[in-house]
């Protein structure tokens, strides 16, 4: 059986960062505010092509 | 040809033999009737190879116990509850929200997931909201992603809703 995260076309990485966000969602208040704080990053990829880096995108966008 | 016959004495006085037994797994485990478990997430570690009796694992084939002298095995695991035995202060339950559980052949047990914590750290009125919110998206007709997204939620939600109960 092919898992619904694999046959919607996510990756094992993202399907794994959904299921984290939703369970520190689902956390009492303190912990909560705490867990959701390290929950947050950001991190840009830019190809580079002939020697020129191109457009820069959020990963998020992946 | 005498510094190869000295090159020779030299190999004979060092036995190959003792290189091979000086390390083993039986030394490298602890006692043999318990399990060393390391529970570690990206941020922290709950378990730093404690010696444990047993541990049941929510597995993605099914859900499974495991003991000293284990197969060794790589399982992935589904969100949902860790059971730990341990020896005196009884059971342990921890709530993953999915990663890898390695049985080494050592009797050590490695597991890994992006989020753990027990159950009295989770608010059940946060889950039912959310629930009820991940299962409009899931059945609505928002872009694909987003529905596959509010799926995996539903199945977290479901899972630790079950764990809660």
């Amino acid at each position: 059986m092919v898992a619904a995260w694999k046959a919607a076309g996510l990756s094992y990485n993202k399907y794994l960062a959904v299921a984290a966000r939703v369970v520190r969602r689902s956390l009492k208040d303190e912990p909560r505010l705490k867990a959701e704080r390290r929950g947050q990053f950001e991190l840009k990829f830019a190809k580079w092509e002939n020697g020129k880096q191109q457009e820069s995108k959020p990963l998020s966008t992946l | 040809m005498n510094t190869f016959r000295v090159a020779r004495s030299a190999l004979r006085a060092k036995p190959m033999g003792s290189l091979l037994a000086r390390r083993t797994y039986a030394d490298a485990a602890g006692p043999a009737d318990k399990i060393r478990l390391s529970l570690t997430m990206p941020h922290q570690s709950i378990y730093q190879a404690n010696d444990v009796i047993q541990v049941n694992l929510p597995a993605e084939s099914g859900d499974m116990g495991v003991l000293a002298n284990h197969l060794p095995s790589i399982e992935q695991l589904r969100p949902g509850l860790i059971d730990i035995v341990e020896e005196g202060s009884g059971n342990k339950q921890f709530f993953v929200s999915g990663g890898f559980a390695v049985v080494q052949p050592n009797s050590e047990l490695s597991v890994n997931a992006v989020e753990a914590y027990s159950l009295d750290q989770f608010s059940p009125e946060n889950v039912k909201s959310l629930l009820a919110e991940a299962q409009k998206i899931a059945n609505g007709s928002g872009s694909e992603q987003d529905i596959a997204e509010a799926k995996i939620e539903v199945e977290v939600l479901e899972a630790l809703q079950a764990a809660l109960k």
